[in-house]
């Protein structure tokens, strides 16, 4: 057989990318990240509430109210969920203590389309209608994650904290395989800007929540528990260690917030994300559109050089949920356009 | 492990008699007995985790559970010897071409039909019969490139064709990764044989998308369809696309413009070519089917008409594969070809003659019936076994619409010895080898085996609680004393 190495050659145009495929991995990597900030959160919250559970009880039902309101799941739903074989286990009769209550709402709930179960379910449903597009690695991975959880619900009062590490774990290890195996092409792209988008969206949620109890409850609260707590929002964002190594000393409120929002180079801040956010966006549109501007890339280009240029004061003027919620606003936006742009052909 | 296994009357592919196996058996006999219970316990779960991670699996309808299940798979493998292959290679060969002649003629000048050799009235009654195919030009003149043809053998061991699936036969993907799964698993079982790869099918299906591709400046754009993930054969079009590294795309994905194909890209509308398309006739196309159709694209069979695109198979080849038009199939052979057939077929009684509907009605319980149109195992009457009201049932339906039924004695099937619990029982298996028909035809080395599970069932179908297994097509004979000798192919 003849071989035209034409062929081979760079000048060869993209391969062409279904929409749907697009919204699909999309769609895949941002559950993948959010079930990884939920098992994070609900992992935190656990371990804080044994610290300090006992010495500020009227603390312990506003910090799980936080939760459901971090993921936008106002209220706790009446009990019992389906499916029924979980009736039958402690944390889902109403009068179980609240920890356990939401612990199973949050983690294997249907009726909460936020629980760990849907978030993995729906990131495995994208997934699975996009097989021939991703690797086989990103699957299986994905695949066996899923199938793990399903068979969860039956040990996870020995130990909830087994299962959010199995998440976090798996959740992390998709979006590294995602890295090395898949060619770094628009499906990677698309990947990126789900990630990102998703961990601004929650990072974001995370701090305006918290910094809304805090701030009310901080003058009841004593040094040493108030440390506990800002460590528990640095945790919940996967940032203590980072933090520490910048800040030594106490946990101060204003460092806290202008390190999960500012820091230029920590890969869980906010800032740091928007600069990855843009950078799949405008590298999608430059191979797509090279001569065009896109409404999704503008409205994250502005935020990056907000962000870039902003000095902690601004954050603090407005109050930082304020400023968190401005953020959320444009992301938003940003994620309407790119759902738009691409994805509705 | 054998201490119970019975031969008793049907073929047995692996033994002669009790514990005297076949010479292309006797490697894999004396492995087997060196297994004890748990070991085969562990390859058994082995199998069945990497199966469940990958994903390999298939949607059963009408379970309320809505469920994915993997397909159970049997560590013993089912050998087929070279000279055994070389046959059933040359029949399969001979089928496709008198199919894709066939639906070429009555499509066309219908000389078949002038002739007498079939009758037209069974041809236009077939609900596959599609009026929109008459006088167009299908590119290459192929209109089945894809046949899977279902086997079984009888109590002499012959060869008999029961079916073949025309349109859109699945399960092929099983067989890859049936094979992939047992050497994985079960490596040592290989030693002693050199079994012919199969890995190459994605790679000849490509081959064969590709000749048929409408003529223009660059490569051809070809994808899979699919109906979407909640259909019972997804794993199998994602995986064909995935293998060929071609897009899968489901109908909404695919737009007609003043007649030809588009995709709809993140960059804009791209052409397509060629559509290995796992949907129905019925769902193709809402302006030329069935209205109400969600899975298709509006003006493909206008776009196919004009040769701007090439549909795989193509629509109307379910005329070929009714099973009412099934008997004639060594006439079409002997009219298209002048040849014989090679391989026989199973007898059949077709219920719209007159005489045939008079023996089916009067010898129900001893026949399998059958309805033209299902496949699956749906819609089936195993009379040796159904109880009374459900063989009055099917004489009523029979009556009524009698074009719809055909009947068959009932074919015993070959066994094969398979693992129940923790040791080897006899199990009926029929075989479904894949033939691609491009530039020339293609037949893939083996097929899939499907094993019936339950003891003493005839039926094999996944939808009905069957199984699979490897099958190995050997490149050398084996001679009696179990000593492997070159054989050389018959096909280049």
């Amino acid at each position: 057989m003849s071989t035209d190495t034409s062929k081979f050659f760079v000048t060869r145009p993209p391969r062409p990318m279904l929409a749907r495929d697009a919204d699909s991995v999309y769609w895949m990597s941002r559950y993948a990240e959010r079930a990884e900030h939920i098992a994070r959160i609900l992992l935190v919250n656990t371990n804080l509430l044994i610290d300090v559970g006992d010495l500020a009880p009227e603390l312990q039902e506003r910090q799980w109210q936080s939760v459901l309101t971090i993921m936008r799941s106002a209220e706790l739903p009446q009990l019992p969920p389906d499916p029924p074989a979980l009736t039958a286990m402690p944390g889902t009769t109403t009068d179980a203590p609240l920890a356990q209550r939401v612990a199973h709402h949050m983690a294997f709930s249907s009726d909460n389309p936020n629980s760990l179960f849907n978030c993995i379910s729906r990131a495995r449903e994208n997934a699975r209608g996009i097989r021939e597009t991703i690797s086989a690695e990103m699957w299986e991975n994905l695949n066996t994650l899923y199938w793990t959880l399903r068979d969860a619900p039956a040990r996870f009062d020995e130990s909830p904290e087994d299962v959010y590490r199995q998440v976090i774990i798996g959740s992390m290890l998709f979006q590294g395989l995602t890295d090395q195996t898949l060619q770094h092409d628009q499906r990677w792209h698309f990947a990126q800007l789900g990630k990102h988008l998703e961990r601004i969206d929650v990072t974001s949620r995370v701090i305006a929540t918290r910094f809304q109890i805090l701030k009310q409850a901080e003058s009841k609260l004593e040094t040493p528990i108030r440390n506990i707590h800002w460590m528990s929002v640095l945790r919940s964002c996967c940032s203590i260690e980072a933090y520490r190594r910048n800040n030594i000393g106490d946990m101060d409120p204003v460092r806290v917030a202008s390190f999960l929002i500012l820091e230029p180079e920590f890969p869980r801040s906010i800032r740091f994300c928007v600069g990855q956010a843009y950078a799949a966006i405008a590298a999608i549109r430059a191979e797509l559109h090279p001569q065009a501007i896109d409404p999704a890339e503008r409205a994250l280009g502005r935020l990056k050089t907000q962000l870039d240029y902003a000095e902690p004061a601004e954050v603090l003027k407005p109050g930082v949920p304020q400023y968190c919620e401005r953020i959320q606003h444009e992301i938003a936006e940003a994620a309407v356009a790119v759902q738009a742009t691409y994805f509705l052909h | 492990m054998f201490e119970q296994y019975e031969v008793n009357g049907v073929f047995d592919e692996m033994f002669t008699a009790k514990d005297r196996p076949r010479a292309h058996y006797q490697s894999v006999d004396r492995r087997l007995r060196k297994l004890n219970p748990a070991m085969l316990d562990r390859r058994r779960r082995m199998a069945d985790v990497s199966f469940r991670n990958q994903g390999i699996t298939f949607t059963v309808y009408g379970d309320a559970r809505g469920v994915e299940k993997t397909f159970p798979f049997d560590l013993v493998p089912r050998i087929i010897p070279a000279s055994e292959w070389d046959a059933i290679e040359r029949g399969l060969e001979q089928r496709i071409a008198a199919l894709n002649l066939f639906c070429k003629d009555v499509y066309g000048d219908q000389r078949i039909l002038k002739e007498g050799v079939v009758p037209p009235a069974l041809i236009y009654g077939a609900k596959m019969f599609r009026r929109e195919m008459i006088g167009v030009s299908v590119s290459r003149d192929i209109y089945i490139h894809i046949c899977g043809t279902d086997l079984i053998r009888d109590r002499d061991g012959n060869y008999l064709v029961l079916e073949d699936n025309g349109r859109t036969p699945s399960g092929v993907s099983y067989v890859l990764e049936n094979r992939a799964v047992m050497k994985r698993v079960a490596p040592t079982m290989f030693s002693a044989y050199k079994v012919r790869a199969i890995e190459d099918y994605p790679y000849n299906l490509l081959r064969c998308l590709k000749h048929v591709a409408p003529a223009r400046g660059e490569d051809p754009t070809i994808v899979v369809m699919t109906p979407g993930i909640y259909n019972s054969a997804y794993f199998e079009h994602s995986f064909l696309a995935r293998q060929m590294g071609v897009e899968l795309v489901e109908g909404s994905d695919l737009v007609v413009d003043n007649g030809f194909v588009y995709m709809r890209t993140t960059a804009g509308l791209r052409r397509v070519d060629v559509i290995y398309r796992r949907v129905d006739d019925d769902f193709l196309d809402p302006l030329a089917f069935r209205p109400d159709s969600m899975l298709g694209v509006a003006g493909l069979m206008n776009a196919f008409r004009l040769g701007n695109v090439a549909l795989v198979n193509a629509p109307g080849t379910g005329v070929a594969d009714d099973k009412a038009v099934y008997p004639y199939v060594p006439d079409m052979i002997r009219f298209y070809l002048k040849q014989e057939p090679i391989l026989a077929n199973v007898r059949t009684y077709i219920c719209d003659r007159p005489d045939d509907r008079q023996y089916v009605l009067e010898h129900l319980h001893e026949l399998v019936v059958k309805s033209t149109n299902e496949s699956g195992g749906y819609g089936m009457l195993m009379g040796h076994q159904a109880p009374q009201a459900e063989r009055e049932e099917f004489a009523e339906k029979i009556r009524s619409d009698p074009r719809n039924f055909i009947a068959q004695p009932i074919v015993e099937l070959s066994q094969h010895p398979t693992l129940f619990e923790d040791h080897f029982e006899g199990r009926r298996v029929d075989l479904r080898p894949y033939i691609l028909y491009g530039e020339k035809p293609i037949v893939m080395p083996g097929g899939l085996t499907r094993v019936a599970l339950r003891k003493g069932s005839l039926v094999v179908n996944s939808s009905q609680g069957g199984g699979s297994k490897d099958t190995w097509v050997l490149e050398e004979e084996i001679s009696p004393s179990g000593v492997a000798t070159s054989v050389a192919m018959s096909s280049a």
